[in-house]
């Protein structure tokens, strides 16, 4: 059984990877977009938005998810 | 004498429980008069209806349709066969018709409705709200819109549906087992008829894991096996045909703006459906258990988002709907069942809850022809009889709370003639007709020729060879040509419009369709 913090770490680790890797694009040069394209802040958006709920079931602790 | 409130009260609760009943039987109606109007209809209403007729056709000849594109007749599928396996039954007593495929996805979504309406009875009381939540899910425009349609999307709908409602039972004591192959079974099904179902896959198997990590452990690994084994086997019986047409073929160019436009629409049409479905999934993820339905429905609302994908539709919000419909009915159960222990004394005021919550959704979903004894008065009384859906070259007695689309009307007396114009040019043709619509093949007995948007997206993807096709329209072989949208490879349309001449535009169904002929037959007239 998953517990609620479990899945908090997963959820926030997932929206950390979407965020951090939305923002890598640049890095490597794809898109297609000169600067932040709006996909991107979609894709920023939803990464954060994973983190925080990850984080608030983090604090929830070991109730069953 | 003075009339108790709560006689009052009991009496306006059931005139709402009516009105919102009688609400959701006349979108019923509405739906089956419009199914009853397509299965008249011998045509193409929907590009891709033919090829998926086709595809049931060659696998009643025992053929695959998972094919070489570059070879005559440039025909391949870009779908699992499920669907079209469902329909061969069908064509022994209606024919190569395509009221066979369309009869199959029409029960599939009262398939859908159904099972949607069971989920709800199993955690609630009553029959009403069991009742509108199923309806809930035809009442849909988008449902509606595709639903009565000879495509697979409702057939893989139906079989997520009966999938996560199996699976929701797979810790039952005494058929957990049972229940948990049921739904692995459908899922595999669900996969089968099309690709998208992978969404509800994970949805499914996210939540055994939730409950059980050895379960779902084995569960995956289990219908990984089943359906990579049949994978391995298609694609070996299809020389390598299955894996370019089912997975190569499907790689297309994604436009996030028109997933927005999708989402938008989504999201005005079904806002009490979605409010109370996002409200148990925030309940059920920071103070319940995680439910199957709810995990289904984050999942489902992902796989909207890839509507904006090349080819993609509102389609794709069909999976979302079914299953806001079911945690809308959850949502609207646990709320009569909790808040009356909460204040007693508004007991009999909260009854009101369930019906007007679905009138309210049903203000939204607002669709229905504008014309005729029934629906005319109807429309009147609505206010919406002046506002019709102005296609290519036809306008629609039809109204639909989504603005524009291309369906949902009933064909008229002009469409008929128009398609038998079309039919005309495909009987006197001297060579097979290279049609963008299979329907005027095989009505003719004609070979069907090319699958255009197979052969565009193969064609962008750097994996069609064009030259035997080009050979063959420079030696002007087919008889005829029938364009609605265009939808082939550049070389190809190049080809054509060098060797063959627009002789007329037929309107059918709202679009334009053009009728080119090879120059050889037209150079001798001038």
């Amino acid at each position: 059984m998953v517990t609620k913090r479990q899945l908090g770490i997963f959820l926030a680790l997932v929206g950390l990877t979407a965020a951090v890797g939305t923002v890598a694009v640049d890095w490597i040069g794809a898109g297609k977009w000169s600067g932040f394209g709006p996909l991107q802040w979609i894709g920023l958006s939803a990464g954060l938005a994973l983190v925080g709920i990850g984080t608030v079931l983090f604090r929830i602790g070991d109730r069953p998810a | 004498m003075r009339v108790p409130g709560s006689r009052v009260l009991k009496v306006i609760v059931i005139v709402s429980s009516a009105v919102a009943l009688l609400t959701f039987i006349a979108y019923l109606a509405i739906y089956l008069a419009y199914a009853a109007a397509l299965f008249r209809w011998p045509y193409d209403y929907d590009q891709g209806e033919g090829f998926e007729l086709y595809d049931a056709i060659l696998y009643r000849q025992g053929e695959w349709p998972y094919r070489d594109n570059a070879a005559f007749p440039f025909y391949a599928s870009n779908y699992p066969p499920l669907f079209h396996l469902l329909i061969v039954p069908l064509l022994p007593i209606l024919g190569p018709r395509l009221v066979a495929g369309r009869l199959v996805s029409l029960l599939a979504t009262l398939v859908t409705a159904a099972t949607i309406g069971g989920i709800v009875r199993r955690e609630t009381h009553g029959w009403l709200l069991p009742t509108l939540s199923g309806l809930a899910f035809l009442s849909s425009n988008i449902v509606y819109q595709i639903g009565p349609l000879c495509r697979l999307h409702p057939t893989m709908v139906m079989f997520e549906t009966l999938a996560v409602a199996a699976i929701a039972g797979f810790q039952d004591r005494q058929h957990g087992t049972r229940n948990l192959l049921l739904g692995l079974f459908f899922l595999l099904c669900a996969g089968y008829t099309k690709q998208l179902a992978v969404f509800s896959v994970a949805a499914a198997l996210g939540f055994v894991f939730l409950r059980d990590v050895r379960k779902a452990l084995l569960a995956g690994m289990g219908l990984a096996v089943v359906a990579g084994g049949l994978f391995l086997l298609l694609d070996r019986f299809t020389d390598g045909q299955w894996m370019i047409n089912i997975i190569q073929a499907n790689v297309n160019e994604f436009d996030y703006r028109q997933t927005l436009l999708f989402l938008g629409q989504w999201l005005r049409l079904h806002p009490l459906l979605i409010l109370c479905a996002a409200g148990l999934l925030v309940y059920e993820l920071f103070w319940g258990r995680l439910s199957v339905y709810a995990l289904w429905f984050a999942f489902a609302v992902g796989m909207g988002l890839l509507s904006g994908k090349w080819g993609a539709g509102p389609a794709y919000f069909v999976t979302s709907t079914a299953a806001a419909c079911v945690m809308t009915g959850r949502a609207l159960g646990h709320l009569t069942a909790a808040l009356p222990r909460r204040w007693p004394r508004a007991a009999s005021a909260l009854q009101l809850l369930v019906p007007l919550a679905f009138l309210l959704q049903a203000a939204f979903t607002v669709h229905l022809p504008t014309d005729g004894p029934l629906f005319g008065p109807l429309a009147r009384l609505l206010g919406v009889a002046d506002r019709p859906v102005q296609g290519d070259c036809a306008t629609f007695r039809y109204y639909d709370s989504g603005g524009y689309t291309q369906l949902g009307h009933r064909l008229t007396a002009d469409d008929y003639q128009g398609g038998e114009r079309i039919m005309d040019y495909v009987r006197q043709s001297d060579g097979p007709p290279f049609s963008e619509e299979a329907a005027f093949s095989l009505l003719s007995g004609r070979p069907v020729v090319t699958n255009p948007t197979q052969l565009l997206n193969l064609y962008w993807n750097g994996l069609l060879d064009t030259s035997e096709i080009v050979r063959r329209i420079e030696a002007e072989e087919f008889g005829v040509v029938i364009f609605r949208a265009q939808f082939y490879p550049q070389p190809v349309l190049d080809a054509i419009g060098q060797h063959y001449r627009p002789v007329e535009h037929v309107c059918m169904n709202g679009f334009y369709y053009h009728i080119l002929l090879p120059d050889r037959l037209l150079s001798g007239g001038e």
